[in-house]
């Protein structure tokens, strides 16, 4: 998969950038690589990018055929199952941005790309002369987006985050958990797959921008500002009314506060998960016709005419006997025997999947693909997680992969740069590549 | 420079699921005409609302979700709100719509008819589940896609008989409509070469099954199931929490690293001075790779932390840590964050002009610091039918006449 071999797609001939690492920034061109743009992540030789690396075999339904590397008894570089959904699609190449031929090999591709994506801490990229002033001299429709956890503006714009800690900073975890606890926050690097997307977004909308301007677009985009820029309401009811979330029902665990509405929640089912965790459906009545079915269905008519549950604000005010009630009903039964009969008759209604629920036994996700099976020339076939918009007359390709250590060096270096092969031999001695 | 979708017509038919895609294009320039129902979208009434008192334009929930906009009141589920419909359908560059796949086809304003008329048209379908599949006639909302879709799968306590909890703020939505913006930016972006529009298919579901980070690898790859965890993330097995309490209370996500020396160093001297560094101030511990071994092995620097934190405030654990080049950040709820010079440096606060309360609302400015691009807010979310007698005379051309009638019939308001 070297450049000329690029998938069509209507972003053959943006190229883009990638000094992207950890789990935020690689996200943002890698969005655009199932479009066919022609991202080029590179790596500091001898410090291959760390999720490249997970030691271990794959032993699960995936990675049938790795024979290549138990039989050599070491991985390669690209074991790490989240490094081909993170960095799937791109080129590879290593360069030494520290050699002054390093910089000027960068300097050449900064003058052949479309755009520049970087995560590092700090203002790395000043640090190589490589203001947004110098980065327009060089291309003057540049689109640069950096991703920090506070951004490069402003005076913690050298303090590091990592997705939790990013999260933690904007309110977002504040907002998820039991009243009354510590709080629950979110159970994996939200603002790092999430405020990747948002990265992503910056990305392609410079890139719109500069081709329709003709001028350079910088994006500084701070992830804590992202995270607060998905819980607006909150300072709005700060500002307008002065009710803060220092409250002791907040947050509302998984019960609806705005709009006020019940039954909203998890409950408890029949059968436990291979780890001992319970299992759970969730369950919500909108309006009074979906009230009206779950009391059908549960053979309980007789809470229909129970001052407590009449109506959805005296159902609120009593939500947590309510609670009781329908939680007594689930707990014998089956998540998904659950979620159909309540579904059949309209009633909000789901399992709480975990990754094998929604891997072996989501039909809807099969169906639409979820899971594409792709190719890889050292660990033979797999099953990915696909980029998932459905675009009627251009659409992604599900069908890429992650590249191995170096792959396109030739492609970088000597087609694109115009290197021969006795320099790109004596730069990889020199260890500039 | 113009902002980043100046020129630009959006048609969004109004509902909960959409409505950020809208506000993050109007914030960005975009001319975005919302279509309600007589008596006001849904989005108006979920609350909180000025003073806790119900009213369709004094809900702040919809104020932030679309600031900018236009407001056209008609009932498409009407004939003569139908053909006004097609007709702004005929000129714009976006229709952004999520109503349940077939809707919009029994009124003959499905993606294949309109496009006939206006081939240059993208025509955006954010949905529950798409267009199509087994569970597209499921009825949801947002915590129900958390559910379904692996986040609350993964996020609770380390305790297996706990809930899975799912985070507020309509978050479900909110990566979806992340998504489905850049699907149209990017369908601009290639209309700008063909000239041609496009249909846009983007399922909520499928946005959230795959914004759970390892959890699905992990099950492909090693069989391995994970564990809800108290201030971590899930994970196969348990392990120390990230989230340690300070000694005002609150709490700080705290990450134990593999110390630089120079980090080291700093900490065990933050050690002293509150007199909880114990064994670590031995001078094994100077060695790196002794450190490295017991960070991966141990408990004892973790435990060391755990005490460090439990002496300062979690405001001093962020400005501290950060000071030593460590990621630690307190737990803030979220207005603690306007009192912060940094934000305010940043010019992250815009005020957005609320006549109805007679003040300005200092609102987030949205994703990004870039004047390129130009997201912000200008104006305040439109009240029920603002535009309505506007959009039909200037824009569809109705007589004064025509609009009467159509609002004493019930179509318009």
């Amino acid at each position: 998969m070297t450049g000329p071999g690029l998938p069509p797609g209507f972003l053959n001939g943006v190229r883009i950038i990638d000094f992207t690492w950890y789990a935020v920034g690689p996200w943002g061109p890698r969005m655009l690589a199932p479009y066919g743009a022609e991202v080029i992540h590179i790596e500091p030789p001898h410090q291959p990018d760390d999720h490249r690396f997970d030691f271990r075999p794959a032993r699960g339904i995936n990675a049938k055929d790795q024979k290549v590397w138990q039989e050599e008894g070491s991985p390669p570089f690209y074991t790490g199952p989240y490094w081909n959904q993170l960095h799937n699609g791109k080129l590879a190449i290593c360069l030494n941005t520290r050699h002054p031929e390093g910089m000027r090999l960068l300097h050449e591709l900064i003058k052949k790309s479309d755009g520049l994506a970087e995560n590092f801490s700090g203002n790395v990229l000043d640090s190589w002369d490589l203001t947004w002033e110098n980065l327009l001299a060089l291309n003057p429709k540049l689109t640069y987006l950096s991703t920090a956890g506070f951004g490069h503006k402003g005076p913690w714009g050298g303090f590091r985050t990592f997705g939790p800690s990013a999260q933690a900073g904007s309110g977002l975890t504040y907002t998820s958990g039991l009243p009354g606890r510590e709080p629950a926050g979110w159970g994996y690097s939200h603002m790092d797959i999430a405020g990747g997307w948002i990265g992503g977004l910056g990305l392609i909308m410079g890139l719109l921008q500069a081709k329709r301007t003709g001028k350079g677009v910088r994006v500084d985009y701070a992830v804590t500002e992202a995270a607060m820029s998905l819980l607006g309401p909150y300072f709005l009811d700060f500002q307008v009314n002065g009710r803060g979330t220092d409250r002791p029902d907040f947050p509302p665990g998984n019960h609806s506060e705005w709009p006020g509405l019940a039954p909203h929640n998890t409950y408890r089912c029949a059968g436990i998960d291979r780890q001992g965790q319970d299992w759970w459906v969730f369950i919500a009545a909108e309006t009074n016709e979906q009230w009206e079915a779950l009391c059908d269905v549960m053979k309980k008519p007789e809470l229909l005419t129970d001052p407590r549950f009449a109506t959805n604000e005296a159902r609120v005010k009593n939500q947590d006997v309510l609670d009781e009630i329908i939680s007594t009903w689930t707990a014998p039964r089956r998540r998904y025997e659950i979620q159909d009969v309540l579904q059949s008759v309209g009633v909000i209604a789901v399992a709480v999947q975990g990754a094998e629920d929604r891997v072996d036994y989501d039909p809807q996700l099969r169906h639409r693909d979820v899971y594409p099976v792709i190719q890889h020339p050292e660990i033979g076939e797999f099953e990915i997680e696909a980029f998932p918009p459905k675009m009627s007359r251009t659409p992604a390709n599900n069908s890429l992969r992650s590249p191995l250590i170096r792959e396109h060096t030739d492609y970088v270096f000597g087609e694109l740069l115009g290197m021969s092969e006795k320099e790109i031999a004596e730069y990889k001695d020199q260890g500039i590549i | 420079m113009p902002k980043v979708f100046e020129g630009f017509t959006v048609i969004e038919l109004a509902d909960r699921r959409n409505q950020f895609v809208g506000k993050l294009m109007s914030d960005s320039g975009a001319r975005v005409i919302q279509i309600e129902p007589v008596t006001g979208s849904d989005g108006r009434f979920t609350g909180p609302y000025v003073n806790d008192q119900p009213d369709p334009n004094k809900c702040l929930d919809y104020w932030w979700y679309n600031t900018g906009k236009e407001s056209l009141a008609i009932d498409v589920t009407r004939l003569p709100g139908q053909d006004l419909l097609r007709r702004l359908l005929a000129t714009a560059d976006l229709f952004v719509e999520s109503t349940r796949p077939g809707t919009l086809a029994r009124y003959g304003l499905d993606y294949a008819t309109v496009s006939k008329t206006n081939p240059q048209l993208i025509y955006a379908s954010l949905t529950d589940f798409g267009q199509d599949g087994p569970w597209v006639g499921y009825t949801m909302n947002d915590s129900a896609h958390l559910a379904l879709g692996g986040q609350m799968g993964s996020t609770g306590y380390s305790e297996p008989k706990t809930t899975p909890i799912g985070g507020q703020g309509r978050q479900a939505y909110n990566m979806a409509s992340i998504m489905m913006l850049h699907t149209i930016t990017a369908a601009l972006f290639e209309r700008l070469g063909s000239n041609l529009g496009q249909h846009l298919d983007v399922s909520i579901h499928d946005c959230c099954a795959v914004c759970t980070e390892r959890a699905v690898s992990y099950w492909m790859w090693y069989d391995e199931p994970f564990l809800r965890q108290t201030g971590q993330h899930a994970a196969p097995t348990y392990r120390t929490s990230n989230q340690m309490q300070a000694a005002d209370g609150r709490y700080a996500i705290v990450t134990t690293p593999r110390f630089n020396q120079n980090s080291w160093v700093k900490m065990i001297d933050w050690m002293k001075e509150k007199g909880v560094a114990g064994e670590l101030e031995e001078p094994q511990w100077m060695d790196e790779f002794y450190r490295a071994e017991q960070v991966r092995h141990g408990t004892a620097v973790a435990d060391g932390i755990k005490r460090l934190i439990a002496t300062e405030t979690a405001e001093q654990v962020f400005l501290r840590g950060q000071g030593m080049g460590l990621p630690w950040v307190d737990i803030r709820r979220p207005e603690e964050n306007f009192g912060k010079d940094h934000y305010k440096e940043r010019g992250f606060w815009v005020d957005v002009q609320h006549d109805e309360i007679g003040k300005a609302v200092p609102y987030p400015k949205g994703f990004y610091l870039s004047d390129e691009l130009g997201m912000r807010p200008e104006r305040r979310a439109p009240h029920l039918g603002e535009h309505t007698s506007s959009i039909l005379t200037k824009d569809l051309g109705l007589s004064t006449a025509q609009v009467d009638i159509l609002t004493s019939t019930g179509v318009a308001r």
